[in-house]
This record gives structure tokens, C-alpha cells and sequence, in this order.
């Protein structure tokens, strides 16, 4: 079982200037035909000048500023073999574009467990925020993480 | 071009679904490699059974993925202002993926309609995947 203690701790932060090419492929994995997340010309003329990236990008954009991620899930005492997503959680300011550097910082926001007929599950509740280099915020994220006790 | 009418939506609207898929492995693979996941629960036949499933099955961030597109195919990119799922049931490969919504509530806010939705995925049998809902700002029609 994680420890509480853990509660309110910031566990990473990191920093990454977000790559249309980066921005590209997730939508391309995504199957998402959206010119303005592919097309530089077509997100030029578009609402926001740049390419910007599609709702679900900020995953992939904290999987590559926060590398390390898995000594994370070790620290928070996580059975990793066991681990499932429980519930994603996103709040926008506006788009993420393509050429900025947005700064992250991750915390425990909650701890917790609840017994069920499969036995005992362990959540952990992992905040995000983003800031671009204003200091505006631009995304926040809210990550349930779901272990199975062993 | 967005499929919302900010003129016309009210509680019970339906969002334009969208449809996705079947799921085909290579998605998976396409998407632990653009995402940066590296759980190999998505990619790895053989890790998948020793972890007692029946085999791979798809990231519900894949999921939620096609639940953005379809949210932005109803408000426009830039619309969202929040957005949740849970991931209640495993998507697996073969599952046509298909995105639901329905309007919940309406109100202004300056310049702007503001349209929360519950939102969904389901498979082919009806099946609910994704549970979840959201938040568009509309652009508020000139009153």
C-alpha cells in the first residue's frame, strides 16, 4: 500500500518545448485527421496560427518532459504488473502549440483504498499542471492509478 | 465547421457520434509508441496472459483519444475546457469504438455558451467502455 505520507508531495517536474513532429504522430496514432494538429500551412491560416494539438496530447507530452515515470510508480510502492488506468481528468486553458516550452509539475494529490470483491485496490491520484513560460497555466491533469493489492 | 449548433443545443441534444475502428494490434503498438507508454499490457501477447487476461487490449488513453476527437468535431479545437473519463470496461482488438454524447446542462458565460455532456464510448454489442463527460465553451450566438 502506498503511504499517505506520500500526500501532497511533488514527485516530478519537468520541462520540454512541444515538437510538432511529436505533436503529429500522436494524432496520426490517433487516427485523428484534424489538419490543424498535421498541417503546417492549414494550422498557419487557422484560429490560432501553429499547429496545436489534439485534447489527449498533454499524456504523451508528460510521458516524454517527466521521463522517468516508472521510478515514480516504484517510489508510490505501485505493483506495476497490477497497475490500470482508472480515470483521466483534464482541464484546458486554451491549446497546447506547437514551439512552446511548457514547464510541468506533478504531485500526489490522494491516496487511497477500497475493498471489493476482488480484494483490496489501492488508488493514487497524480496531479499535473502546465505552465507555459508566462507562468500561465495552460493544462491540468488528473490521473487515477489503480493497483491491485499483492 | 463544428457539428453543436450554439443556437439550438439544450439539455437532451445529442452530439454527432463518431465511429473508430475495429482496433487492430498495430493501432496499439502505433499508439505505445506515440504516446510514450510503455506498458507492454498494450503491445505483449505473452505478458498480457502471464498478467491473467485473455490477451493485449487497448490503452484507455486511446480511447479517451477518440472521445477528443469527437468533442472537437461537435465544438471546434479550442472548445474544451474540461474533460474526465473512467475507464470502466477493456477495449479490446477487433472493437469498433463508437463516441457518444448527450447535453446535460446550458448556460452563458460572457461571450460564450458553455455545454456540459456526458460522454461515452461503446462497442459493437453496446457495450460501455468509457464514462464519462465535459465541458465546451460555444462561441455564444449574437443575441
Amino acid at each position: 500500500m502506498p503511504s499517505k505520507e506520500m500526500i501532497g508531495r511533488v514527485l516530478s517536474t519537468g520541462s520540454a518545448t512541444v515538437s510538432a513532429e511529436h505533436v503529429a504522430a500522436f494524432a496520426r496514432a490517433l487516427g485523428d485527421p484534424n489538419p490543424l494538429y498535421v498541417d503546417p500551412e492549414a494550422a498557419r491560416r487557422g484560429p490560432f496560427g501553429t499547429i496545436v494539438a489534439p485534447p489527449t496530447y498533454p499524456i504523451a507530452f508528460m510521458a516524454q518532459a517527466l521521463a522517468g515515470g516508472a521510478d515514480v510508480f516504484l517510489e508510490l510502492g505501485l505493483n506495476f504488473m497490477t497497475l490500470v488506468h482508472g480515470e483521466q481528468e483534464f482541464e484546458y486553458l486554451r491549446p497546447v502549440r506547437a514551439g512552446e516550452t511548457l514547464a510541468l509539475t506533478g504531485r500526489v494529490a490522494d491516496i487511497y483504498e477500497k475493498s471489493g470483491s476482488s480484494g483490496t485496490l489501492d488508488f493514487v491520484v497524480l496531479e499535473t499542471e502546465a505552465r507555459d513560460t508566462e507562468g500561465e497555466l495552460v493544462f491540468f491533469s488528473r490521473n487515477t492509478l489503480i493497483s491491485r493489492h499483492t | 465547421m463544428t457539428a453543436l449548433d450554439a443556437r439550438t443545443v439544450t439539455i437532451g441534444t445529442e452530439l454527432l457520434p463518431l465511429v473508430k475502428g475495429p482496433i487492430t494490434r498495430e493501432d496499439l503498438k502505433r499508439y505505445a509508441a506515440a504516446s510514450g507508454d510503455p506498458n507492454p499490457m498494450h503491445t505483449d501477447e505473452e505478458f498480457a496472459r502471464n498478467a491473467g487476461y485473455p490477451g493485449v487490449f487497448a490503452h484507455g488513453m486511446l480511447s479517451m483519444g477518440y472521445l477528443g476527437e469527437f468533442l472537437v468535431q461537435a465544438g471546434g479545437v479550442g472548445s474544451i475546457r474540461r474533460f474526465r473519463a473512467r475507464f470502466a470496461k477493456l477495449t479490446w482488438p477487433g472493437d469498433v469504438v463508437t463516441c457518444r454524447g448527450r447535453v446535460t446542462a446550458v448556460r452563458d458565460e460572457g461571450a460564450a455558451r458553455l455545454v456540459d455532456c456526458d460522454i461515452w464510448t461503446e462497442n459493437q454489442e453496446g457495450e460501455r467502455k468509457l464514462v464519462g463527460a465535459a465541458l465546451l465553451a460555444l462561441t455564444r450566438p449574437e443575441a
